[in-house]
C-alpha cells in the first residue's frame, strides 16, 4: 500500500493559516491528499489537527492560504456547500441527532442527493414516495456495512457510545462522498472496537472515498494509513508512509518518542 | 455494549411516517358533529375562534416545535392576513376565498423581510421577532387611510363560499374548522418526510446538519414563510368572523398567546397547539364568570401546566391514555390473571 500506487491529488491545502486572536493555530501548513488514500493526521494535543480538519470542511474560514478540492477552489465555499461537493466529516464529540433513529440519522446523510421538497411531502408524490424507499434501502445498506443493521430503529440517543461512532461514520458516507474527514473515529473506544474502525476505514476507502484521518490511536493510525502529516504547534512537521514517520527522527523527538511508550504502557 | 432502547423509538417512529392518528380521525368526526349536539351560537362562534388561533399555534408549532425557531411576532403576520384580507373584500371587492390566500400571501411575503434574521438563534431570534411585531402593530395604529387606525377597520362582509355567504355561526364554524383541518393534514406530513427530517436535524444540531449539506439558513427561511402563511390564514378568517378589527388585537400579546399555546399544548406537538388553542381561547370564555379574576385563574393554570412537565397537554394527554389503556387492560384481563395465579 505505498503512496506511489495512489491517484492524483483530490484535496490541496496550500500555505494555509488560520489565527484565533494573538494565536496561531494552523501556521502555513501544506497537505496535499490523493484520491483514494487514507491520510493520517497526527500530532501532539493542541497541534492544529482538529483546526486543520475544521478549516477543510469549512467550519472555519482560513485566515489565509487556500483549498482546493477535485478542480474547484473552496476557500470561500460554505459547510453546506462543501458537504454537497462531497466533503463529509465525523466529529471528535459526536454530533447526533439524538432524538432520530439510527436509520433517520443515516437519511439525514442523503439530504443533498435527494430533492422532495415541502410540496412533495404534503401531496405525497409518487417522487416524493420514490425518494423515500431508496432513502430507506440506502440508509439500511449503510447501517449493514457498519454493523449497526440491527438497531436502524433504535433512537440515537439510546445506543452504547461505540455504535454512535459507527452511526455518524454511516450518516458520514451514506452519500458516497468523495472526500471523508473522520475526527478521532477511535476515541474512547476499547482496543477491539477500535480495530473494528480500522478495518471499517480500509473499507471505505476500498468503496472509493479518500480519507483524512486525525487520531490518537497510533497502532489505528499505523495500520490504515497510506501517508501521514505530522503537525506540531500548528506547522508540518513532517510527512511520509507510516513506516517513514515512525522511523522519522524528528518525530520521535517531537512526539512519537514520548507519546509511543506512553500507547504501549496503556495498551 | 449496552442493549439499546428500541421500543419507544420505533413507537415514535410509527407516528413520525405522515400518516395520520386514529385519534385524528375521531376527533374529525366529533368536530362535523358537534353543531348539531350543540347548536348554541356563542359556543359555536367561541369554537370559531379556537380553530382560527389553532391555526396560527400549528404555523409556529412547525417554526418552534419542528426547526427550532422561537419567535414571539407571529401576531405581526396574523395582523397582516387579518387586514390584507378585509382591505381585498371591503375595499376592493375581492371574493373570500381568494382574499383568504391573498392574506396567507401578503404574510408569507412580509416574513422574506425576516430572512436575514434566521441567522439569530434563541432569545437574539426572539427579540428581533418582537421587534418586527412591534413595527407592524404600530404601522396598523397609524396608517389610518389603509387599516382604520385606532377606529379599526369596519363594514368587513361575511365570508362566502361558491357564492354562498355563510350567515349563521353554524356554517362559519365548519368554514374555520374545515380551513384548521387542512392546515393540521398538511402539516401531519411534513414529518417523517425529506423536508421534516431536515428541519429537525436542524433544530437539534445546526452544525451537523450543515455538514450533511442541509443549507440550514434556506431551511430555516421556509419554515419562517409557512408559519407566516398560516399566519396570515388565520388573521382572514379572523376578519371575516368577527367583521371588525382593531390595533389592539394585534399588540405583541397576541404573539405571546399564540407561544402558550404552542408550549402548554406541548413543543413538537401539533394536537398540542391545537389543544393550547383550545386552552388559552376557551377557558377565559368559561372563567367569565368570575370576572376580573379570570386571568389570574388562567395564570396559575398555565404556572401548574408547566410543572407537570415540558411535553405539556399532550404528553399529559398521551400519559393519561395511557393510564387508562393500562387500568382497562387490568380491568378485563384480572379475572384470567387472579385464577392463573391461584395455586
Amino acid at each position: 500500500m505505498s503512496a506511489a500506487t495512489h491517484g492524483e491529488g483530490l484535496l490541496e491545502v496550500r500555505a494555509v493559516t488560520r489565527r484565533f486572536g494573538g494565536l496561531l493555530a494552523v501556521d502555513a501548513v501544506d497537505l496535499a491528499v490523493r484520491r483514494g488514500s487514507v491520510h493520517g493526521l497526527i500530532g501532539p494535543n493542541g497541534a492544529g489537527k482538529t483546526t486543520l480538519l475544521n478549516l477543510i470542511a469549512g467550519v472555519y474560514r482560513v485566515s489565509s492560504g487556500f483549498l482546493r478540492f477535485a478542480t474547484d477552489d473552496i476557500t470561500r465555499h460554505s459547510t453546506a456547500k462543501r458537504a454537497r461537493a462531497g466533503i463529509r466529516r465525523t466529529f471528535q464529540n459526536l454530533k447526533l441527532f439524538g432524538e432520530m433513529t439510527a436509520l433517520e440519522n443515516v437519511a439525514i446523510g442523503l439530504h443533498a442527493q435527494t430533492h422532495a421538497g415541502f410540496f412533495d411531502a404534503v401531496l405525497s408524490t409518487p417522487r416524493h414516495r420514490r425518494e423515500e424507499r431508496g432513502i430507506t434501502d440506502r440508509s439500511m445498506a449503510v447501517l449493514q456495512f457498519v454493523g449497526l443493521a440491527g438497531l436502524a430503529q433504535a433512537r440515537a440517543d439510546s445506543l452504547a457510545y461505540g455504535h454512535r461512532r459507527l452511526l455518524e461514520i454511516a450518516r458520514a458516507i451514506v452519500a458516497r462522498p468523495a472526500l471523508l474527514l473522520l475526527d478521532e473515529p477511535a476515541a474512547g473506544l476499547n482496543v477491539t472496537e477500535a480495530a473494528h474502525v480500522s478495518d471499517l476505514i480500509a473499507r471505505i476507502r476500498d468503496d472509493g472515498t479518500t480519507v483524512v484521518l486525525v487520531e490518537h490511536h497510533m497502532d489505528v493510525v499505523m495500520r490504515v494509513s497510506d501517508e501521514i502529516t505530522v503537525l506540531n504547534y500548528g506547522r508540518r512537521l513532517a510527512h511520509g508512509t507510516p513506516a517513514q514517520i515512525q522511523e522519522d527522527p524528528v518525530v520521535i523527538e517531537a512526539y512519537l518518542g514520548r507519546a509511543g511508550e506512553t500507547d504501549r504502557a496503556q495498551a | 455494549m449496552a442493549k439499546a432502547q428500541v421500543t419507544a423509538s420505533s413507537h415514535r417512529g410509527a407516528h413520525r411516517r405522515g400518516s395520520v392518528h386514529p385519534a385524528a380521525l375521531l376527533a374529525m368526526a366529533a368536530l362535523i358533529a358537534l353543531p348539531w349536539i350543540e347548536p348554541d351560537k356563542f359556543a359555536l362562534h367561541v369554537l370559531s375562534l379556537i380553530a382560527i388561533a389553532s391555526i396560527a399555534a400549528m404555523g409556529l408549532q412547525v417554526l418552534l416545535g419542528y426547526s427550532g425557531q422561537l419567535s414571539i411576532g407571529q401576531a405581526a403576520f396574523y395582523g397582516i392576513g387579518a387586514y390584507t384580507s378585509a382591505f381585498l373584500t371591503a375595499k376592493l371587492g375581492v371574493p373570500f376565498p381568494l382574499a383568504l390566500i391573498g392574506a396567507g400571501i401578503a404574510a408569507a411575503i412580509a416574513s422574506l423581510l425576516m430572512v436575514p434574521i434566521t441567522r439569530l438563534t434563541g432569545a437574539y431570534l426572539a427579540v428581533a421577532t418582537l421587534g418586527f411585531s412591534i413595527i407592524v402593530y404600530l404601522f396598523i395604529k397609524n396608517e389610518e387611510w389603509l387599516t382604520g387606525g385606532s377606529y379599526g377597520f369596519i363594514g368587513i362582509p361575511r365570508a362566502e363560499l361558491f357564492g354562498y355567504v355563510l350567515r349563521d355561526a353554524r356554517s362559519s364554524y365548519y368554514l374555520n374548522v374545515g380551513v384548521g383541518a387542512i392546515v393540521y393534514f398538511v402539516f401531519a406530513r411534513i414529518e417523517g418526510s425529506r423536508f421534516g427530517r431536515a428541519i429537525n436535524a436542524i433544530r437539534q444540531d445546526a452544525d451537523a446538519a450543515r455538514a450533511s449539506g442541509i443549507r440550514v439558513t434556506l431551511l430555516k427561511s421556509e419554515c419562517f414563510v409557512i408559519a407566516a402563511f398560516v399566519a396570515g390564514l388565520s388573521g382572514s378568517l379572523y376578519a371575516h368572523e368577527v367583521r371588525y378589527l382593531a390595533p389592539n388585537d394585534f399588540t405583541f400579546w397576541k404573539s405571546i398567546e399564540i407561544l402558550i399555546m404552542v408550549v402548554i399544548g406541548g413543543v413538537g406537538s401539533l394536537a398540542g397547539a391545537i389543544l393550547g388553542a383550545a386552552v388559552v381561547v376557551g377557558l377565559p370564555e368559561y372563567l367569565r364568570a368570575i370576572g376580573d379574576y379570570r386571568m389570574l385563574v388562567f395564570g396559575a393554570i398555565l404556572i401548574a401546566t408547566m410543572l407537570f412537565g415540558e411535553g405539556g397537554l399532550a404528553a399529559l394527554a398521551a400519559t393519561l391514555g395511557r393510564r387508562l389503556h393500562a387500568l382497562a387492560r387490568r380491568l378485563i384481563l384480572k379475572p384470567t390473571a387472579s385464577r392463573k395465579a391461584a395455586p
